[in-house]
């Protein structure tokens, strides 16, 4: 299902039967040409591939998008509080907001940094927040956080300068919001919370889905990219290993890996991707990481069903944008709720990402649903469920003919000395009709958002 | 000011001036000894590869372009612009976007010969001289100019270099292209300057790529 068309819509569309629709294989050309990938490990093999990308652009008005803008810098504030507060003093928890139990239960939750404070109580720098158009409601509803390290936007950045070159007349003629800022806002963030030293951006590797991106971003934001092994922790202090032997002071490292592989000598001991002691400078305060340690706590899809709990509880104000309708096993009620409907219900393992963990009820057998209703029960707190939420179609220009696609949108929120959403995003389409997986690693292309007025 | 940069990117991109000087040097040999065997000299791709310890075998100087480019040898065209490829996609932010563009363009060019049916001609030889030239032009233009593109220049030199020495080029060409040597590499040097006595002494091929490869050692410290 389509939205209503909108006069913004309409104008693209004026525009867009004029234009010469050849070019549009210049897109293709450009991702190829600069390697523009998200890569792919498929039955052991390493696939350099690009994103599928659509040409036809999201289009979402200034007023409407003021609306998400502020719904986000009110969520991403209560999301940090939470944190700051979960791994200090606990107020959320001891006053009964979170069960106790719930939150320790979490995956991610890491009581090694209790206590800890990071640099200007900052854990939330880079956020990814998933949102979908109801059409039910026809409002924008919040399908899940990403405040571990979100991918993404490097796509959207690359290509809207392609986009200015191959098709101009949509940038002369329409009041489109600049996005070039995005990368500044990051290093904004990271010079704020910068303990002493140079900006770095740690990357896995080359090997790694989202190279292209961390090579991109470090670039932009005049940090310099490195591996583990050219970094060095001396006295608690993180060095760079430059390439005459010097070592420099590092400051602030945006890492582009999880907790898990961080450091060998604290996290997982057979992490190669790590740098050895790097946890001990932060926890001594000599070097910013961001995003912090510790906040895949709130990627829980569990802790998600709090997310509204938190904003009234550290803002005092009610959600401008609401949570999709969720379902906790781990009350009882909820439980009955879940077993009665899990035909029309979604269910998502709460530790998992990138559309992976996902059961649609209405798509499985009685037999596998009977097995599911075993597994929740067997284990609760692994799991949520949703109700299905009937989202809006995107337009999508294939094998030159339209086509409607389900459609998500990650907005990227970043926290330094201000929150600031930006006027962008990664709008992911499904590859198939009818299919509710936007996920880049499901195979799901991606267009440009653009913010618009009359 | 100090200039930022890790060894394995400096490496990297010091191992990219290489490759793709020596796709350039090779094809500027081949498209010589291609002409030579359509009417003058049917051996000469035979003797061409011999400077690079490799034996190869034709049937005429279209086949002679196929097994340059795609042979199964350590020289093969294809491989070489894998390797560059793949150096600069890790140097990658620090390589002028249009250079990157060039180098993968290059590689593309090679690559979807292998794969399809085309026959290779002189237009492919053309094209790939084309993208080089580009890349050389942009490294040049002093707008783009960064410290970081001192690694490929140097990676060019040396590897030019290496090219005097397999064709005997004459011994005035070949200390100029030496001296180039070590004026990057004092370029890049926060140390000792490098040591020129070099030139003093009438060293062999494998006797000056050491000492070159001993001076650079002192200046990416892994």
């Amino acid at each position: 299902m389509l939205e209503k068309e909108t006069e913004l819509q309409k104008k693209f569309w004026e525009i867009f039967s004029k234009q010469d629709r050849q070019k549009i294989e210049e897109f293709q050309t450009y991702m190829d040409k600069f390697a523009v990938n998200f890569n792919l490990y498929k039955d052991g093999n390493f696939i350099e591939r690009s994103l599928p990308f659509d040409v036809v652009p999201r289009i979402i008005s200034k007023q409407e998008f003021n609306k998400i803008e502020k719904g986000l810098q009110q969520r991403v504030h209560a999301l940090n509080l939470f944190l700051e507060d979960l791994y200090t003093d606990a107020k959320i928890v001891k006053e009964g907001i979170i069960p106790e139990e719930f939150v320790h239960q979490a995956k991610g939750y890491l009581k090694e940094f209790k206590g800890f404070s990071p640099s200007k109580k900052i854990r939330t720098h880079i956020n990814g927040i998933d949102l979908v158009k109801d059409t039910v409601n026809d409002e924008w509803v919040i399908l899940e956080d990403n405040l571990r390290v979100p991918s993404g936007s490097s796509y959207p950045l690359s290509i809207r300068d392609t986009y200015r070159k191959i098709y101009p007349d949509f940038f002369e003629q329409l009041k489109i919001e600049p996005i070039k800022q995005y990368p500044s806002y990051i290093a904004n963030a990271m010079n704020y919370v910068n303990c002493g030293g140079i900006n770095v951006v740690l990357t896995p590797g080359r090997f790694n889905a989202a190279y292209y991106e961390h090579s991109y971003l470090a670039k932009k934001m005049d940090a310099q990219l490195v591996r583990a092994h050219e970094l060095k922790v001396v006295d608690k202090k993180l060095y760079f290993k430059n390439y005459n032997g010097k070592l420099i002071r590092v400051g602030s490292v945006y890492r582009r890996l999880d907790d898990d592989f961080l450091d060998p000598t604290f996290f997982n001991p057979d992490s190669l991707i790590g740098v050895p002691g790097i946890i001990e400078a932060y926890l001594a305060g000599n070097v910013a990481i961001m995003n912090a340690i510790g906040n895949s706590v709130a990627d829980d899809k569990g802790i998600y069903y709090f997310v509204p709990k938190m904003i009234k509880y550290y803002l005092g104000e009610e959600p401008i944008l609401k949570n999709a309708p969720t379902y906790l096993p781990y009350f009882e009620e909820d439980m009955e709720y879940i077993f009665n409907n899990i035909e029309k219900l979604v269910i998502k393992d709460v530790a998992e990402a990138g559309g992976y963990g996902v059961l649609f009820g209405h798509t499985m057998t009685k037999l596998q649903l009977e097995d599911i209703k075993g597994i929740i029960k067997a284990n609760p707190r692994r799991f949520i469920a949703q109700e299905l939420i009937e989202f809006y179609d995107e337009q999508c220009y294939l094998n030159e003919e339209l086509h409607e696609r389900k459609a998500d949108f990650r907005a990227y929120v970043v926290m330094g000395e201000d929150i600031k959403v930006w006027q962008c995003g990664l709008t992911r389409y499904a590859i198939e009709a009818g299919n509710y997986l936007v996920n880049s690693s499901q195979g799901g292309g991606f267009k440009d958002t653009w913010v618009m007025e009359l | 000011m100090e200039h930022l940069i890790t060894a394995n990117v400096a490496t990297s991109l010091y191992w990219l001036g290489r490759y793709i000087e020596r796709i350039e040097s090779s094809l500027v040999h081949i498209i010589a000894a291609y002409d030579k065997i359509i009417d003058v000299k049917k051996d000469a791709g035979v003797e061409l590869y011999k400077k690079f310890n490799i034996d190869i075998e034709y049937t005429d100087a279209l086949d002679f372009l196929h097994v340059a480019i795609l042979g199964d040898h350590t020289a093969n065209l294809t491989t070489i612009s894998g390797f560059a490829r793949e150096n600069a996609t890790i140097s990658r932010n620090h390589i002028n976007t249009e250079i990157f563009g060039e180098i993968i363009a290059l590689h593309a060019l090679f690559q979807n010969l292998s794969k399809s049916k085309i026959d290779i001609d002189y237009k492919v030889v053309d094209n790939a001289q084309s993208l080089i030239s580009e890349i050389w032009g942009e490294l040049s233009k002093r707008k783009h100019k960064k410290f970081s593109d001192y690694f490929i220049k140097l990676g060019k030199v040396v590897e030019e270099t290496d090219f005097c020495f397999r064709f005997n080029e004459n011994e005035t060409h070949t200390n100029n292209v030496i001296n180039d040597v070590y004026t990057v590499l004092e370029i890049l040097s926060t140390g000792d300057k490098p040591d020129r006595t070099y030139l003093q002494t009438k060293m062999g091929h494998q006797e000056v790529m050491d000492a070159i490869h001993q001076q650079i050692q002192s200046v990416i410290i892994e």
